[in-house]
């Protein structure tokens, strides 16, 4: 018998992205950036929640899209986990507000959990270790964020919101199976948000090759090295996308050809959704692929850790596609609007 | 001070995350909102089903009418929609513009904030209502 | 059983009153209606007062103790409530204690504050009308129903916009002789057409405005009536019914319980109203003023407009739009006009016919109620 994790795959998944656009270079002009910062990002524009949305909204949305895909009643999963950093209450759960609002089992396990960008990935892990035990048939993953910026630093070009959900269950059912997921953490201190902070902080230049880069190259490494794999193998692979370059970059450097990155590439059109990002585009990536094609996706949340995951995608993939809106056509549903009115969407404008 | 009630909010929270509605075992009608007798045939012989969410237009008005506490969702869509179970329910139409909202169009629920006890009390959530995305 | 009259009836100008609170308002229309009434302010048996918001916009409960105690007066006192209609509910409760021999004098204070606040919380109190757990929590406030029913009464009846400040404007016409109105003053056409929109299509020159007032009626048994010097107008019946909310209606552009309830009234009284008869309805907003008219029989469905110009009693004060809303108290305020009317003592109007009608509801048509008098 192989891996406990190869009993486990995903079932449903949904994604969320608001209507709303904001072009970055509208942000460089307001700050006086030199305007080719928008081209060293790879950015083109994120996606703005509006004033009544959150993390806990966007993740409703994208979780029923996940429970319609799955095929599943809501009362059938037992495990609800929401990852974010943009909590709308430091104290008091969102996976018990999203749970109660989708009509999920009262018998179920829930939390929420933290790990900058990479608690929705860590919701997975949770989940599929649960259901490879046996302790529950569904569970539900759930990355969601509204990013926060402060103005004017380099993170507002690509800080944005979405959301992206996974039911996972039996492998027999899924439309995609986990063939391994293995994780690499270190305490690197690239980002962080004190307590009470409205914005976080970063290091620049230190989010990048001891952060991003070396535990992004580990996870995938240590994957490839437990499964044998080498990174021909894969057809897919979809990374952690704090702008448009990094992924492309940390490829390369894994030895992997940009079309293979493309396809789940959703940043430069869409902005960093945090915990979100990898998982909206692993969900672009399901919405397209084939039977028998395997996916690779390595998220990355700072603090630092990065997961690796390899997928075999089945031939039940093609049944859930349309079941619910597509990550196409949520990109292709916009709305562009001004500085002004995403400043007071996302409450940057002081009010009392 | 708190705003809104916690527990006024809390006890019908299943009314305002899903849209419960009455359907009469004996004359099999469906009503809104959810209740214990049926309207139309008076019986209690009634179940409380959720609505699909979806349905369409049927009158709306682009409303510039402030009352406190709303500053951020104006002006505000309100509209009466007609859920395909039949029923008519009082609702917001959230991202959409008084542009391109129409009667007729077809729009579902969302979660959304409907209201919240800034900067420190609760965020009170509840379905509003979007144009259909797919479909 | 006992008849109720009408004896004295006192009114303040509706307004922003910042330097008056709701004790003074109602202390000078109350002080006038007893002198009106020829009546003091020991004789009285009762005190009800009607008001809509007073803890949302005063801070106060049992407001009807707390104005006994600043009357000085040791009678029983109680508050009622009925939303925009409360000032014809309190009225109607007077009216039925009196014809039931319980008391002989009956003091109706109706008194409302809207100013205390800014407009957004005023705006807030006075959706608290709807219901709560299905309309207020989901941000629907009522000037959006008035909204949805204008613009089906306009595509319907293929009505202008234009056409409807038709209301508005006669209402505006109406204030100018009224000494206690709020907006006693002509407004053009164009300046309507140019006003601010609150709920397309519903812009502020159809709606009520923000205001504050008090109006008080003295209200006796025949047998003191008798006694009076002044001319006591009978009180002859009342009849209200609520309805379902608008939602569940199905249709905007009828107002049910209004005309279930001029059913019914009509049917056990024997009146008959016409386009002459004196008439005050509640236009909260001009669209329910046209509706009130076809409820009521005096236009078809759709012809409320055409009819306007030949009703020269109606809404002669003002209405809602142009004298004001000062919520509990509106009612009281046409309730007086009327009276005065009657007695041929309101300036500028004689009127000959020997009843007039009140209408008022609270919300859309939510409940409707009628009072008529007779002298």
């Amino acid at each position: 018998m192989g891996r406990p994790e190869a009993r486990a795959g995903v079932v449903g998944w949904g994604t969320y992205i608001p209507r709303y656009r904001l072009r970055v270079t509208e942000i460089a002009e307001l700050w006086g950036f030199e305007k080719r910062i928008v081209e060293s990002l790879g950015m083109f524009e994120k996606a703005v929640a509006s004033s009544d949305e959150d993390s806990v909204t966007m993740g409703w949305y994208a979780a029923k899209s996940a429970i319609l895909r799955a095929g599943i009643k809501p009362e059938e999963i037992s495990a609800v986990f929401v990852g974010s950093e943009s909590k709308p209450y430091a104290v008091k759960p969102s996976a018990t507000i999203i749970g109660d609002a989708l009509g999920v089992s009262r018998k179920r396990l829930t939390t929420d959990l933290e790990f900058a960008c990479r608690a929705g990935s860590e919701a997975i892990r949770l989940n599929v270790a649960l259901v490879s035990s046996g302790t529950v048939r569904y569970g539900l993953a759930i990355g969601s964020d509204t990013a926060q910026a402060n103005p004017g630093d380099i993170l507002e070009f690509t800080a944005s919101s979405g959301a992206a959900a996974y039911v996972l269950g039996p492998a027999e059912e899924a439309a995609a199976k986990f063939e391994g997921v293995v994780t690499y953490v270190t305490d690197t201190p690239d980002f962080w948000r004190r307590d009470l902070s409205k914005y976080p902080l970063h290091g620049e230049g230190f989010t990048g090759s001891p952060a991003y880069f070396h535990h992004i190259e580990s996870s995938v490494k240590l994957l490839m090295e437990e499964l044998g794999l080498k990174p021909s193998d894969f057809d897919y692979a979809v990374f952690h996308q704090p702008n448009g370059k990094y992924p492309l970059k940390v490829a390369a450097k894994l030895g992997i050809p940009k079309d293979k990155v493309l396809p789940g590439l959703v940043t430069p059109w869409i902005g960093n959704t945090y915990n979100a990002s990898a998982l909206i585009g692993l969900a672009k990536v399901l919405e397209a692929a084939k039977p028998g094609e395997r996916i690779l996706v390595a998220p990355f949340g700072s603090g630092a850790g990065s997961d690796a995951m390899s997928l075999i995608v089945t031939d039940k993939v093609k049944d859930k596609v349309n079941v619910a809106p597509t990550v196409e056509e949520l990109l292709s549903r916009k709305t562009y609007i001004n500085y002004a009115t995403y400043a007071k969407s996302r409450k940057i404008i002081w009010r009392i | 001070m708190l705003k809104n009630s916690i527990s006024i909010f809390w006890r019908k929270r299943s009314n305002y995350y899903r849209i419960k509605l009455t359907k009469c075992r004996k004359c099999g009608r469906i009503s809104y909102p959810a209740r214990e007798r049926c309207p139309y045939c008076g019986s209690n012989d009634v179940e409380h089903i959720d609505s699909s969410g979806h349905g369409k237009i049927l009158n709306y008005t682009v409303s510039y009418y402030r009352r406190e506490g709303d500053a951020e969702n104006m002006p505000r869509i309100v509209a009466l929609v007609r859920l395909d179970e039949g029923v008519v329910i009082p609702a917001e139409i959230v991202d959409s513009s008084p542009e391109e909202i129409k009667e007729g169009m077809e729009v579902e629920a969302v979660l959304r904030r409907l209201n919240s006890d800034d900067p420190y009390g609760l965020i009170y959530y509840g379905l509003k209502f979007t144009p259909v995305l797919n479909k | 059983m006992a008849k109720t009259y009408i004896a004295g009836v006192g009114m303040t100008k509706v307004g922003r009153h910042y330097e008056k609170g709701f004790k003074e308002l109602s202390l000078e229309a109350i002080d006038k209606a007893l002198k009106h009434a020829g009546i003091g302010i020991n004789e009285i048996d009762y005190l009800l007062v009607s008001s809509a918001f007073p803890e949302l916009t005063l801070h106060q409960s049992d407001i009807a103790t707390i104005l006994a105690q600043e009357l000085g007066i040791k009678v029983r006192a109680l508050r009622v409530d009925a939303g925009e209609a409360s000032g014809a509910a309190a009225v109607a409760l007077g009216n039925d204690l009196i014809r039931l021999g319980r008391v002989r004098t009956v003091l109706v204070a109706g008194v409302e504050k809207m100013s205390e606040y800014p407009s957004a919380q005023a705006n807030a109190a006075y959706s608290s009308i709807l219901d709560y757990e299905y309309e207020g929590v989901r941000n629907v406030s009522l000037v959006n129903y008035a909204a949805m029913t204008l613009k089906n009464y306009m595509e319907r009846y293929g009505v202008s916009r234009e056409e409807v400040f038709k209301w508005a404007i006669k209402m505006h016409e109406n204030a100018l002789t009224n000494p206690y109105a709020y907006l006693s003053f002509k407004v053009s056409l164009k300046r309507m057409m140019d006003s601010q929109i609150m709920s397309d299509p519903i812009t502020t020159y159809d709606a009520f405005p923000i205001c504050d007032g008090a109006a008080a009626l003295v209200m006796v048994e025949e047998s003191v009536a008798s006694t009076l010097d002044g001319k006591p107008v009978e009180l002859l019946d009342y009849e209200a019914i609520n309805s379902e909310p608008p939602y569940l209606r199905g249709e905007l552009t009828e107002l049910p319980a209004t005309r279930k309830a001029f059913k019914k009234l009509s049917k056990r009284t024997g009146i008959v109203v016409d386009e002459e008869t004196a008439i005050q309805v509640h236009d909260s907003f001009s669209i329910y003023g046209l509706l009130a008219l076809e409820a009521l029989g005096l236009a078809g469905k759709g012809k409320a407009l055409e009819a306007l110009d030949n009703m020269p009693y109606l809404n002669h004060g003002g209405g809602l739009k142009a004298r004001g809303h000062p919520v509990g108290a509106t009612p009281l305020y046409g309730l007086a006009e009327l009276t005065l009317l009657m007695q041929n003592s309101y300036p500028g109007l004689n009127y000959s016919r020997d009843i007039s009608l009140l209408h008022t509801m609270s919300g859309h048509d939510n409940s409707s109620w009628l009072i008529v008098l007779r002298r």
